[in-house]
């Protein structure tokens, strides 16, 4: 019959339509071009081959001497102590009235802290919770070195002093806090699963070591006062003992040193003056060398994913190819994307296997080569802090390769798109080694570079004192808040190269 | 009168193919389009204002913060070295993109010459860029650096090319700017592709640079610092504690001045090792 139209066989227009489609013809387009593939290949090689040569990164200096607190993670652990023991249940109150440096010249450590403290006797490591007062994170219940909950904001003066104050039952310690002495709230509970039936107790003050660019860490010191001390429950009769945790020959407590009035504690009336030096928070080594073997090979690997990124975008411009695809599949938005998520897988599968072999062989390496636990724990693809290394590392190459995409479709250009990417995900290492700290700070978080934090080898804690350089790769953000700011970045880039290529010629 | 002929023209020294002509055509080359107007101004406006952001936050807070203030002051050249890069790079890579490179190699034909030629053109606009990127940073740093604690009071002058080492630190980072995009234009040269170019001369010089930093084991700081082309180059930027240094400033520039001749040498020869 004449007018009717057999149907084609698997409609061509319908099937080109189709997103599937689209991303089958990208990936057609990728793999058939030999030199892309041997560059995406180059990009895995050059991960796990930069990693290689770096990880025999020996450690002449060797590592300082920390004790280890339970669950076996380095910490510091001195302090001056005014202690008693305290056998089984019971309660020490103290208002701190006065925290500050003894010295008018050097400023007092924001960390500082004054409070009391039941702890697992004086041998430095022992479990313990304590609460405190502070200079400048207001009033904290912390115990076994990881754990920092914050109470009373603000800091102690004799106007505004702040009670203290523990209570015992069994083996949970539970920290209270008042700004008049008469209404108590509940900071938190702690639970120190085998603290003896006797412990150690009492008032603490430390003072963290400063961090002076030149001189590296020196010493600080702190002096309180604490007023309206009350007890309840079992103490042992008699005075009070004094020692500094950690200052004895074998690491123990020490007596006062004789001549020193600044390492001592006195009392006159009911007040209590104390001075005291050092910290207890977890240890915090200034030299991230995993995180930095590990940041180094995968950019690298991204040096060669950004060349490609640029290139698989730029060559169909180059070549008038762009119109060919344009023409088959005209909503280029959906182009873009397509090509953006070719590059992105493609990039996440090469950091993935990438960085998992990196890790595994350079893990072992550190460890015969000097960087032991505690400082530096084993990590591994068996660790959480390993596999958010390799997973971050993956997803970090990804949005990066995408990032690069979006630039070269927004210049048409591969040069002017593998420059924009190298000098954005490169260029703020470089020069947030070379600047100062707020400089380099920032770089390392408003950059894309932020999203690299996500390969931190060492653990930071909002409580500790030690110094976070950008010069030395630390970075001011969470790993994860890193992946945030590179995805917005991403994100901001591609949403303007989809508007761009809609709205120009091809 | 017919039948006498001036002097033919000479066929085997096509007018272009004297290093004068060769350098104009060059020129008119580069001056005719807009990108390379744009990448010397791009060069010149981030490295000031990078070196303008990092030394409006930079502090000294003492006598002993032992910050090298002209070398803080010239931190942008890291960066604005890229947008030098580019421009060698398509100073000879865009013609085998386009075409173009056999065109100009039937009006230049030896080889040497027409690289020399690009190497000259580029070298004298990186070089009008370059001083003015290097002039601008150093003035950022004077006006925002006493502001910021580096006062007398901590053992800083305002910075000056009157003084020597400062002086030479400006001069040498505009020569380091050329190295760079000399060693650019070899790599292009020798790969023919910009793409692979500007990965290879940026990702080798930065990663490498970064690495470095990274490298604990002493000895084996020192030979990277002495070794690697970017590393090596900026030792021309340090003016205290020079005896710390692994290399002696204008070495150091050596030693970038040599790996841009060899990459110069090697775009030359596969130039005249294969066809266009």
């Amino acid at each position: 019959m004449i007018g009717e139209v057999t149907p084609v066989r698997g409609s061509p227009m319908a099937g080109h339509d189709g997103f599937a489609q689209l991303l089958r013809a990208e990936w057609a387009k990728f793999r058939t071009v030999r030199g892309w593939v041997v560059t995406l290949v180059l990009a895995g090689l050059l991960t796990v081959g930069v990693t290689l040569a770096l990880g025999n990164a020996g450690n002449s200096g060797g590592l300082p001497a920390v004790v280890t607190g339970p669950g076996g993670v380095a910490v510091n652990d001195s302090f001056y102590f005014v202690h008693r023991s305290l056998a089984g249940n019971g309660s020490i109150t103290a208002a701190v009235t006065s925290l500050a440096s003894p010295r008018q010249r050097e400023g007092t450590m924001a960390w500082a802290k004054a409070g009391i403290i039941v702890k697992d006797g004086t041998r430095p490591g022992s479990a313990y919770a304590a609460v405190m007062a502070t200079p400048g994170h207001g009033v904290a219940m912390q115990y076994d070195f990881t754990h920092d909950i914050a109470g009373l904001p603000g800091a102690v003066s004799a106007s505004s002093p702040r009670w203290l104050r523990l209570v015992r039952s069994g083996d949970t310690v539970t920290g209270y806090d008042s700004a008049d002495g008469r209404h108590w709230t509940v900071i938190a509970s702690a639970r120190l699963p085998g603290l003896p039936s006797t412990a150690a107790a009492g008032l603490f003050v430390a003072s963290p070591q400063a961090y002076q660019s030149g001189n590296g860490y020196v010493p600080t010191q702190a002096r309180a006062t604490f007023d309206d001390l009350g007890l309840r429950g079992g103490w042992s009769p008699g005075g009070w003992g004094q020692c500094e945790v950690g200052a004895g020959q074998d690491g123990g407590c020490a007596p006062p040193p004789r001549g020193i009035p600044l390492q001592a504690a006195s009392e006159s009336g009911g007040t209590f003056t104390v001075n005291g030096t050092g910290d207890i928070s977890p240890y915090v080594p200034i030299v991230d060398i995993l995180g930095g073997i590990m940041k180094a090979g995968s950019l690298a690997g991204l040096v060669a994913l950004i060349a490609l990124s640029g290139v698989f975008v730029s060559s169909e411009y180059r070549r008038g190819m762009i119109r060919t695809t344009f023409a088959a599949s005209p909503r280029r938005g959906r182009v873009v994307l397509a090509k953006a998520i070719v590059v992105g897988v493609l990039a996440f599968a090469v950091g993935l296997a990438g960085s998992a072999m990196a890790l595994t062989i350079t893990g072992p390496r550190l460890r015969s080569n000097g960087w032991t636990p505690p400082i530096y724990p084993l990590v591994s693809l068996g660790t959480g802090t390993g596999l958010r290394i390799v997973a971050g590392t993956a997803v970090v190459l990804a949005l990066a390769a995408v990032f690069t995409l979006a630039v070269a479709v927004m210049l048409r250009r591969s040069v002017g798109a593998i420059t924009v990417g190298i000098a954005l995900f490169v260029g703020p290492w470089l020069v947030a080694a070379a600047a100062g700290q707020p400089a380099g700070a920032f770089l390392l978080s408003a950059t894309p570079f932020a999203g690299t934090a996500v390969q931190q080898g060492v653990q930071h804690y909002p409580q500790s004192s030690a110094v976070c350089l950008a010069s030395h790769g630390c970075y001011p953000l969470a790993p994860w808040d890193g992946v945030a700011v590179l995805a917005a970045w991403t994100a901001a880039a591609l949403a303007a190269s989809v508007y761009v290529v809609r709205r120009r010629d091809a | 009168m017919t039948g006498v002929a001036g002097p033919a023209p000479s066929l085997t020294r096509a007018p272009a193919s004297t290093m004068p002509a060769a350098v104009r055509a060059e020129w008119i080359k580069l001056r005719t389009v807009s990108g390379p107007g744009w990448l010397l101004l791009a060069c010149a406006v981030v490295t000031i204002t990078v070196s303008a952001a990092v030394v409006s936050v930079e502090k000294c807070s003492s006598a002993s913060c032992a910050v090298d203030a002209t070398k803080v002051s010239l931190v942008g050249v890291q960066v604005g070295q890229a947008a030098v890069a580019v421009l060698a790079v398509i100073v000879i890579g865009g013609e085998y993109a386009t075409g173009m490179i056999r065109v100009t190699l039937a009006a230049v034909p030896r080889r040497p010459v027409m690289l020399a030629a690009k190497a000259a053109a580029v070298a004298v606009v990186t070089a009008a860029a370059g001083i003015i990127a290097v002039a601008g940073s150093l003035l950022a740093g004077r006006i925002f650096l006493p502001g910021n604690g580096f006062t007398a009071a901590h053992g800083y002058a305002a910075l000056s090319v009157t003084h020597g080492p400062t002086l030479r630190a400006a001069a040498g980072s505009v020569l380091y700017l050329m190295l760079v995009a000399l060693l650019s234009l070899g790599v292009a040269a020798a790969v023919r592709d910009t793409a692979a170019a500007i990965a290879i001369v940026l990702g080798v010089m930065y990663v490498v640079r970064g690495v470095s930093g990274l490298v604990l084991d002493p000895a084996w700081q020192h030979r990277v610092g002495r070794v690697a082309p970017m590393n090596a180059g900026l030792a021309i930027q340090s003016t205290t504690n020079l005896g710390k240094l692994p290399i002696a400033p204008w070495a150091g520039l050596g030693v970038l001045a040599a790996w841009a001749a060899a990459a110069l040498l090697a775009g030359l020869l596969l130039l005249r090792l294969r066809d266009a």
